[in-house]
């Protein structure tokens, strides 16, 4: 089993102490991964993660040694070791959501700090910042609306983000992602599942106040509409927005940016006021992500 | 006029002060800017606050498929007399007009002022900050959740879960104390230890007499069998254990008290876990009955986390250790893990175990994807499979038989001729079987590592005859796993059946049952090899 058996095995409980020595300063070990890891044999599994025999191991390992960086957006960080990942605090410590990677780092001070690794290929909003946004809206402290929610994968690292103060309201029309949303929801408690069609948002309004940020991923021909309908009902008045744009949803026959630009025009004529536009090229393809303002107070001019 | 605004806490009726400002759609939303403004604009006329979660799931349950609760009706009916009422939602207008002749209004502007009072409500709303609504929506909206997904409390596997892990603590416990009481009560009478195996009778017996002195006067039939009566009260009278207080039995006596409420315990717990497994995954159940199937969701984590292992996981589900260790050390898996205390592999043949762990392991998954995700709550499916998973067994030990009866089909193989084919001694079509001494010697021979979840057969097991040849190479391999080709006319010895020895004939047939990939990729050169000579 070459380099794959030394960390794994029975062994693998034991590891942390024995790193993160560094003079002062971030210098953290990475934990091998606490979670339920892709051999997916089930919890208490005290068994190697790694497929034995020698199979080539590259990026986040089990026992590698990594640094943990804050993002230039606020609650989002990066780790560094032989690979680059997105990551977000872990809200609830000691949990993975989706079977992803944990990584546990030491502070100065000795208390342990958990992270979760947001794989951009499964979030919309991962690959949007990995792609290199601007501003994220999503920041600690803000209340936030998902449309399109899913089983809350992306939702849980939303939640990270916001934070204790933040709070999430995730909407999902289907029963069975619903689920899930639910079961992940009752663990943390910033997030409100809403199990109703985004097309009404009059059915959920005795459940969402005033929001700062409305996420949309919902995928559907109409969602322009949809997104200009929660708006109203929900978006505070210079609030903002982040709506992803897949093409062949939208109208398969047309070029990927005439579909873009299209949308575009349908948002600005709702009063929205876009800001950028930026495709999520390596993670999705023919996807877009929109980033901007919603009555948003006219700026008076210079001079 | 009166506008209706729903709130996790309750209903709330705010009077619109300036209806004039009403018309100017576009402004409205700045007039909602500061909380001072807002108030000028609105003024909270009434609030109904529900009364628990439960009212409050069922006001809002009705309210989304557009029809005022009575909580509602009453509300509206004291409060909005003569009044127009702007409400979010134009189907519950209508049916509150219908019901309550009460108008109605929904347009844009009353979109625009909902909209400003949801920005401002918790200024205009006195005594309800934000921090109370906050736990307030989430009870709201999980209750409402649950409600959509008809979510039922009695098809939670985590009962199951805690349910077995409290078995198994159970069964420690009862074990740990029923061994005290023996230790303890030995002190005072030692050979009532042996004389009585069973650990529940034991603390019934000691509970019953107390001071051994009593053994003779009392009547142990409800308890013991007769002879075993008997021999208790003759020991007692010879026993050699030293004298206890009434204190100290007092306390032996609690203590086999513990030890038989906890033994009723667990009959309880047993069957409560029974009738859980029932309810939660009757298919699972009728294939591989309750233990075995409680014990499979516990360690996939929960049921839906189980259906989503495929059967060959479903399998070896247990025997992780034996099973990561064999993939390192490239041995053969193993057959069974949780799966072997099935009743229907315990039925099997030591050598078909293997095969039907396989077959009730792929229909087991089978199952608990029905249980999981499929709707119905019968067992039919899980009965089904049982029978037909009995009709392979039957299948199975029936080829076995006929085998040994004696027919056609049993017969060896006769070979085709090949001139080119090097034989061992000429002429000879098998060469003749020899004494070989190697089987002599223990050195160098590792022990077999046989487990019951395990199954291996080293490799030892999988020595074949070769036909002799005289450019045969040796092929040098693990000095425990392999002995060294012989050439011409020895023969390795076998440990394997008789039966199986006519099969190995490596050339023509191969013969498997838990083959190594590295051994068959030997023999598969080894066949080209020769195959390329006698091409030649």
């Amino acid at each position: 089993g070459g380099g794959g058996g030394r960390g794994e095995g029975g062994a693998w409980r034991g590891r942390g102490s024995d790193r993160g020595r560094g003079p002062g300063g971030r210098r953290p070990g990475g934990r091998g991964p606490g979670g339920r890891g892709p051999g997916g044999r089930g919890p208490g599994g005290r068994d190697p993660r790694s497929k034995p025999g020698g199979r080539a191991k590259v990026g986040l390992n089990g026992g590698s040694k990594v640094i943990v960086e804050p993002h230039r957006h606020a609650g989002v960080f990066i780790v560094k070791g032989k690979e680059e990942a997105l990551v977000t605090k872990n809200l609830v410590p000691g949990e993975s959501v989706y079977n992803e990677k944990r990584i546990s780092v030491e502070n100065e001070d000795g208390t342990k700090v958990e992270y979760r690794v947001w794989n951009p290929f499964r979030s919309k909003l991962a690959a949007a910042i990995f792609g290199g946004i601007d501003n994220n809206w999503i920041k600690p402290g803000a209340k936030v609306l998902y449309l399109g929610a899913a089983s809350g994968t992306s939702v849980s690292h939303v939640s990270d983000i916001v934070g204790p103060e933040g709070c999430v309201y995730a909407v999902e029309f289907s029963s069975r992602s619903g689920r899930d949303l639910v079961n992940m929801a009752s663990k943390r408690t910033n997030v409100v599942p809403i199990i109703e069609d985004a097309r009404h948002p009059s059915k959920y309004r005795m459940l969402v106040p005033m929001v700062d940020v409305i996420f949309s991923d919902v995928a559907q021909p109409d969602q322009a509409r949809i997104m200009a309908l929660n708006a109203s009902f929900y978006l505070k008045t210079g609030g903002h927005f982040m709506i992803s744009i897949k093409a062949s949803c939208i109208d398969s026959t047309v070029a990927e940016e005439a579909v873009f630009a299209n949308e575009v025009k349908k948002l600005q004529a709702e009063g929205f006021k876009p800001a950028e536009q930026l495709t999520l090229e390596p993670f999705e393809r023919g996807h877009a992500c929109v980033v901007g303002g919603y009555r948003m107070p006219k700026k008076q001019k210079a001079t | 006029m009166l506008v209706l605004f729903e709130t996790p806490a309750g209903f709330a009726l705010f009077k619109v002060l300036d209806e004039g400002k009403l018309s100017n759609v576009e402004d409205l939303g700045n007039l909602f800017s500061s909380a001072a403004s807002a108030r000028k604009m609105v003024k909270l006329q009434a609030f109904d606050k529900f009364d628990n979660t439960s009212e409050a799931l069922e006001a809002v349950a009705k309210l989304l498929e557009g029809a005022p609760s009575k909580g509602l009706r009453k509300f509206l009916k004291a409060n909005c007399e003569g009044e127009a009422l702007a409400v979010a939602d134009s189907k519950l207008g209508n049916i509150i007009k219908e019901k309550l002749k009460i108008d109605c209004v929904h347009n844009n502007a009353v979109m625009e002022l909902l909209r400003g009072v949801r920005s401002q409500f918790t200024e205009l709303i006195s005594g309800l900050g934000d921090q109370d609504l906050a736990p307030m929506s989430l009870g709201l909206s999980h209750s409402l959740a649950r409600y959509k997904l008809k979510f039922s409390s009695d098809k939670v596997d985590t009962m199951i879960i805690q349910a077995i892990g409290l078995l198994d603590d159970l069964d420690k416990e009862l074990n740990t104390y029923a061994m005290r009481v023996r230790e303890w009560y030995g002190w005072h009478f030692p050979e009532l230890a042996k004389i009585i195996q069973d650990n529940i009778l034991y603390a019934k017996s000691v509970k019953l007499m107390g001071n051994r002195i009593n053994a003779a006067k009392l009547d142990f039939s409800e308890i013991l069998a007769d002879e075993v009566e008997g021999e208790l009260k003759e020991a007692a009278v010879i026993s050699m254990g030293t004298e206890v207080s009434d204190l100290d039995l007092m306390h032996i006596r609690e203590l086999c008290d513990q030890v038989l409420s906890l033994a009723e315990y667990r009959a309880q717990l047993y069957d409560y876990l029974k009738s859980r497994m029932n309810t939660i995954a009757p298919n699972l159940t009728a294939l591989v009955g309750e233990l075995v199937g409680a014990r499979l969701i516990s360690h996939g984590g929960s049921l839906l986390n189980l259906a989503k292992q495929p059967g060959s996981t479903v399998q070896i589900l247990g025997a992780e250790k034996a099973l990561f260790r064999a993939l390192k050390t490239k041995h053969a898996t193993p057959k069974y893990g949780l799966i072997y205390h099935a009743s229907v592999v315990g039925q099997a043949a030591p050598k078909h175990k293997g095969k039907i762990s396989r077959s009730l392991a792929a229909k087991a998954a089978l199952a608990i994807r029905c249980d999981a995700l499929g709707d119905g709550q019968d067992n039919t499916m899980g009965v089904e499979n049982r029978l037909k998973l009995e009709a392979r067994l039957r299948n199975l030990e029936g080829k076995d038989l006929g085998r040994l009866s004696g027919s056609a089909k049993g017969k060896p193989k006769i070979e085709v001729y090949d001139k080119d084919k090097k034989k061992g001694s000429g002429g000879l079509i098998t060469p003749a079987k020899t004494y070989n001494s190697a089987a002599d010697s223990l050195l160098g021979q590792t022990p077999k590592a046989d487990s019951a979840e395990n199954g291996v057969k080293e490799k030892k097991d999988k020595k074949k005859k070769k036909k002799a040849d005289a450019e045969e190479e040796t092929i040098t391999e693990e000095p425990s796993k392999k002995k060294s080709k012989k050439k011409k006319t020895e023969v390795e010895p076998e440990t394997e059946e008789p039966a199986k020895k006519e099969k190995k004939k490596k050339r023509k047939h191969e013969e498997e049952e838990t083959e190594m990939p590295a051994k068959k990729k030997e023999k598969k050169e080894k066949k080209e090899k020769k195959k390329k000579k006698t091409d030649v």
